[in-house]
C-alpha cells in the first residue's frame, strides 16, 4: 500500500432519506491498489455507501473525498474530469436500450470525446479495435453490432463491463456486478473488473462471502447503516461473517 | 352530441347486474346510477343550451339570412367543376404555386422543428441533472408562458403581423409557420424526453460524459422514432397552413386561389382546387406510410398528446427503404427549398425592419378598445365563442355521417360485404380530404356568395374545414381499435349488429369527444382566419384594425382571444380527464 493520497477517505460520512437514516458515522480510508468487498444484507446501505463514492449522492454528514477531492467542492467541469476517473456498474445497468452494442460500449469513452467525435460516432461507430477488445474479453465478440435490447440480462450485464473496460477508470464501483451471472462468468467478470497493468482500485458489493475472499483484498461489513467488519480478506471467515447475516 | 353521455361507461368498466353494491375491489367509490343520470343531465342540458345560445346569436331575428344575388355566382362556380382551366400560361403559374407552398411548408417545419428541440429540452426535467437553481425555474416558467401565448395566436395573425414589418418576404411565411409550430413542437418534445427512463443518462454523466454527449446518446435513440413521427405529422399541418396563408400574401398554392377567387374565375379555381387535393392527398399518404413505420403513431394520437405504438414497439425489420429515402433527402430539400423560395435572413436585420419592429413594438402597447368600448369587444368574443360552437356542430355532423365509412376496412374481410365496404371508403375517405385541404378562408369565400356576411357562413366554413379533419381522426381511431369485444360477444351468439353497436359504440363515442373538446379549441383559435376575409367574431375586427395600423387595438384584441383560447384549453382539458374518470 503506497502512503500517498488514499483514492477513499470518508469522515464520518453520513446520508439520511427523509426520517431513515441509510448511513452514519462511516470512517473508511482505501488505498491505490487495493480491492475492497462491501458485504451485508439487503438494506444495510451497500448501495448508498457505493453512490456516495462514485458520486452519484452526496452525504448529509461528515464529508467523502475520490482522489484527494470532494465532489460537492468542484466547478462542473472539475468535477466531470473526476468522474471521469471513476467507473461505476449499477444494479440497474442504464444501458441505452435501442441502440447497437457498439455505440453502449462506446459510451465509456464520451467523458474523452469531443461533443463532435461523439454526435459523428454515433452515426459512424468510433474506436471499433477498442470496442471489439473490450467485448472479447467479455465473451460478448459476436455482438458487436446486435441491438441492446434484444441481448439476455446475463449479456446485457457484460455490455455495461465492457463500457466500464473501455472508460479505462482507475476506481471501479460496482454495486452487485455479478448477480445474474453463473459462477464461472461471475470468477472472470471481478477478474475483469479489479484487474489492470496500472493497479486499479476496486469497490464492490457482493452476496457471496466466497467470491470476496477469493476475488478481494479487504472485506467491509455493513450493518444497519455502519461499519462492524473491516478486516483483510484472508481473515473474513465464516465464523467473522456470521453476525453481519445474523438476522435482527 | 348527447353522444358524449356514454363516455364515462367505457368498455373497460361494464356495469354488471352482480357488482357489489359498497366500495369495488380496487378500494375506489362506486358511482351510483343516480349520479350517471345526473351527470348526463348535465352534459345534455349545456350541449343543448349551449347550441341553442349559438343558434340564436347566429341567426338575428328578422334578419335576411341568403343572399339571393349571391346565388347565381354559386351556381356559376357549380357549372365549371367539369371544365377546369388548363391554359398552359396558368398551369405554369400554378406549379410554381405548388413549388412554393412545398417549399414555405418545408421550411416552416424545419424552423418549427429546431424551435421544439431546443425549446424542449429546456423545458424537459431530465436534461437537468438534479434540483434546478431558481433562475433556470423561473426561466422555465416565463418560457413555458410565452410558447403558450405564441401558438395560441394563429399563424395567419403572425403572418399579418410579419408583413406589416417585413413587407412581402418569404420569410414572413416561414415564421408564421415556424413559430406556433415550434412552440407546440417544444411542449411534444419536452414531454417526449421526460418519458424516456433517464438511468442512462445519468450513468453517462457519472462516467464524466459532456452534457450534450450525454443527452445525445442516452435521449435520441430511444425518442427519434416519436420525433420524427411527430416531425411528419407537423409537415402534413404546415402544408394545410401554407394555403392558408396565402391569404395574406405571401404566394403560393394560396395567394392563387384566393387572387382567382376574388376575380371569379371559375376556372381557374377548380384546376387549383384540383392541384391543392392531389398534392395534400400524395403527402398525407407518404407521410402515413412513413409514421407508421417508425413509431406507429396516428394523428389521432399526436394531435390529443397521446404517445402510443400500436404492438408495442416498433417493426423488427427496421426502417423500410421509403422511409430511409425520405429521411436522406430531407436535407437537400431544405436546401433546395430554400433555394426556391429565395430565403434570406437579411431582411431581418436591416435598418427598415428595425426601425419598423421597433415602431409596431412600441404602438403595441398599452392595448385599447375598439371604437364603441367594451361592448363591440365583448360582442365579437361572443361572436366568435358562438362560431366555433356551430362550427364544432357542422364538424360532428359531417363525422357522424361520413366518419364510420372512412375508416380502413379490417383485412380479413372478404367476400361481396368487404368489396361494398372498400367501394364506400374510397369516397368517404376523399370527401373528408377535399373538406380538410381545402383552406377554410375558401369555404368562407364560398359561403359569402350565397350568405349575408355573419357568424353563419363562418362557422359553416369552418365547420366543412374541421369535420374533415375531425372526420379523419375519428376513422383513424377506429381502425386501431380492438375488435375483441365484440368477437366475444358474437361467440356468445348475440346478433351482429347488436354485438357491433354494443362492443363498438361506447369507445367510438368517447374518441369522438376526445377529439371534438380537442378541435374545439382549436377551432377557437381558427376563427381568426374566417374572419379575416370577412365572417364575422373577433377575426374580423383584428384585420380590420390591423390593415387600418391601429396596433393598440390590436393588442387589446389579441389579449381578449388569449383568453378565450386559454379558457377553452383549461375547461377542455378539465372536461376531458371529468370523462377519463
Amino acid at each position: 500500500m503506497s502512503a500517498s493520497t488514499p483514492v477513499i477517505r470518508l469522515r464520518g460520512a453520513g446520508r439520511r432519506f427523509g426520517a431513515h437514516e441509510a448511513l452514519a458515522g462511516l470512517d473508511l480510508t482505501v488505498h491505490a491498489g487495493e480491492r475492497v468487498a462491501v458485504l451485508g444484507t439487503s438494506g444495510a446501505g451497500k448501495s448508498t455507501l457505493l453512490a456516495l463514492v462514485n458520486g452519484s449522492l452526496e452525504p448529509t454528514s461528515g464529508s467523502v473525498e475520490v482522489f484527494g477531492e470532494d465532489p460537492a467542492g468542484l466547478t462542473a467541469p472539475q468535477r466531470r474530469l473526476l468522474q471521469r476517473r471513476i467507473g461505476s456498474v449499477n444494479q440497474d445497468l442504464a444501458l441505452i436500450e435501442q441502440v447497437r452494442v457498439v455505440h453502449n460500449v462506446n459510451a465509456g469513452r464520451l467523458g474523452r470525446w469531443s461533443t463532435t467525435r461523439a454526435l459523428a460516432s454515433l452515426v459512424w461507430p468510433h474506436s471499433l479495435d477498442v470496442v471489439r477488445d473490450a467485448l472479447e474479453r467479455v465473451d460478448l465478440g459476436w455482438a458487436l453490432y446486435e441491438r441492446t435490447e434484444r441481448l439476455s440480462g446475463g449479456e446485457r450485464q457484460r455490455v455495461a463491463i465492457a463500457r466500464l473496460l473501455v472508460q479505462q477508470p482507475e476506481l471501479v464501483v460496482a454495486d452487485e456486478p455479478v448477480s445474474s451471472l453463473d459462477p464461472v462468468r461471475a470468477a472472470r467478470v471481478l477478474d475483469l473488473l479489479g484487474a489492470s497493468p496500472t493497479g486499479r482500485t476496486l469497490m464492490v458489493s457482493l452476496h457471496q462471502p466466497a467470491l470476496a475472499r477469493e476475488h478481494c483484498t479487504r472485506v467491509v461489513g455493513l450493518r444497519q447503516g455502519r461499519i462492524v467488519l473491516d478486516v483483510p480478506a484472508a481473515d473474513a471467515t465464516d465464523e467473522a461473517l456470521h453476525d453481519l447475516y445474523e438476522l435482527v | 352530441m348527447t353522444l358524449q353521455l356514454d363516455a364515462p361507461q367505457s368498455p373497460q368498466s361494464p356495469q354488471s347486474p352482480q357488482s357489489p353494491p359498497s366500495v369495488s375491489a380496487t378500494g375506489r367509490k362506486p358511482v351510483s346510477g343516480r349520479r350517471v343520470l345526473l351527470r348526463r343531465l348535465t352534459a345534455l342540458v349545456t350541449v343543448a343550451g349551449l347550441l341553442a345560445w349559438a343558434a340564436d346569436r347566429a341567426v338575428p331575428s328578422g334578419g335576411e339570412l341568403v343572399n339571393r344575388g349571391g346565388l347565381a355566382l354559386l351556381d356559376d362556380l357549380a357549372a365549371t367543376a367539369l371544365r377546369p382551366s388548363l391554359d398552359p400560361g396558368f398551369l405554369g403559374v400554378v406549379l410554381e404555386a405548388t413549388a412554393t407552398t412545398l417549399a414555405l411548408a418545408l421550411l416552416g417545419t424545419a424552423g418549427a422543428l429546431v424551435i421544439g428541440l431546443v425549446g424542449g429540452l429546456v423545458l424537459s426535467d431530465v436534461a437537468w441533472s438534479g434540483a434546478l437553481p431558481w433562475p433556470v425555474r423561473a426561466g422555465r416558467l416565463v418560457l413555458r408562458g410565452a410558447l403558450v401565448a405564441v401558438r395560441s395566436v394563429h399563424e395567419l395573425v403572425w403572418a399579418l403581423f410579419f408583413v406589416s414589418v417585413l413587407g412581402l418576404d418569404p420569410l414572413v411565411a416561414v415564421l408564421a409557420l415556424a413559430l406556433p409550430f415550434g412552440a407546440q413542437s417544444a411542449q411534444v418534445f419536452g414531454e417526449t424526453f421526460d418519458s424516456a427512463p433517464d438511468a442512462p443518462l445519468r450513468a453517462l454523466r457519472a462516467a464524466g460524459a459532456k452534457r450534450c454527449s450525454a443527452l445525445a446518446y442516452a435521449l435520441l435513440p430511444g425518442t427519434a422514432p416519436l420525433l420524427l413521427s411527430y416531425s411528419f405529422y407537423r409537415f402534413e399541418c404546415a402544408l394545410r397552413s401554407a394555403v392558408v396563408l396565402g391569404v395574406a400574401g405571401v404566394g403560393g398554392l394560396g395567394f392563387e386561389l384566393t387572387v382567382s377567387l376574388q376575380s371569379r374565375n371559375w376556372g381557374e379555381v377548380w384546376t387549383l382546387v384540383a392541384v391543392l387535393l392531389a398534392l395534400a392527398g400524395v403527402v398525407e399518404l407518404w407521410s402515413n406510410r412513413v409514421r407508421s413505420d417508425v413509431a406507429v403513431v396516428t394523428c389521432a394520437d399526436w394531435s390529443v398528446g397521446q404517445e402510443r405504438s400500436r404492438d408495442g414497439g416498433r417493426s423488427p425489420r427496421g426502417l423500410s427503404r421509403s422511409t430511409r429515402w425520405s429521411l436522406a433527402l430531407a436535407v437537400p430539400a431544405i436546401g433546395a427549398a430554400w433555394w426556391w423560395a429565395g430565403l434570406s435572413p437579411v431582411g431581418l436585420a436591416s435598418a427598415r425592419t428595425q426601425d419598423l419592429a421597433g415602431r409596431l413594438l412600441s404602438d403595441l402597447w398599452p392595448p385599447a378598445l375598439p371604437e364603441g368600448g367594451l361592448r363591440v369587444l365583448t360582442g365579437a368574443a361572443l361572436d366568435t365563442v358562438a362560431m366555433a360552437v356551430l362550427a364544432m356542430t357542422v364538424a360532428v355532423v359531417i363525422t357522424l355521417l361520413v366518419g364510420p365509412w372512412a375508416g380502413r376496412p379490417r383485412a380479413d374481410r372478404r367476400g361481396p360485404a368487404a368489396w361494398g365496404r372498400w367501394a364506400v371508403w374510397w369516397p368517404a375517405r376523399l370527401l373528408l380530404l377535399v373538406l380538410r385541404s381545402i383552406p377554410p378562408t375558401v369555404w368562407a369565400v364560398v359561403a359569402l356568395l350565397g350568405l349575408f356576411p355573419g357568424v353563419l357562413p363562418g362557422a359553416l366554413a369552418l365547420g366543412l374545414y374541421t369535420g374533415g379533419i375531425l372526420g379523419r381522426l375519428v376513422a383513424e381511431a377506429w381502425e386501431t381499435m380492438d375488435l375483441a369485444p365484440r368477437e366475444s360477444l358474437r361467440n356468445a351468439g348475440v346478433p351482429r349488429a347488436i354485438s357491433a353497436v354494443v362492443s363498438m359504440g361506447p369507445p367510438s363515442a368517447n374518441h369522438l369527444v376526445t377529439y371534438t373538446l380537442y378541435r374545439f379549441e382549436i377551432c377557437v383559435r381558427d376563427t381568426a382566419i374566417v374572419g379575416v376575409v370577412g365572417a364575422a367574431g373577433l377575426g374580423r375586427l383584428l384585420s380590420e384594425r390591423l390593415a387600418a395600423f391601429d396596433f393598440p387595438v390590436v393588442t387589446g384584441i389579441l389579449l381578449v382571444s388569449l383568453l378565450i383560447s386559454f379558457a377553452t384549453e383549461v375547461l377542455g382539458r378539465r372536461l376531458r380527464r371529468a370523462l377519463r374518470a
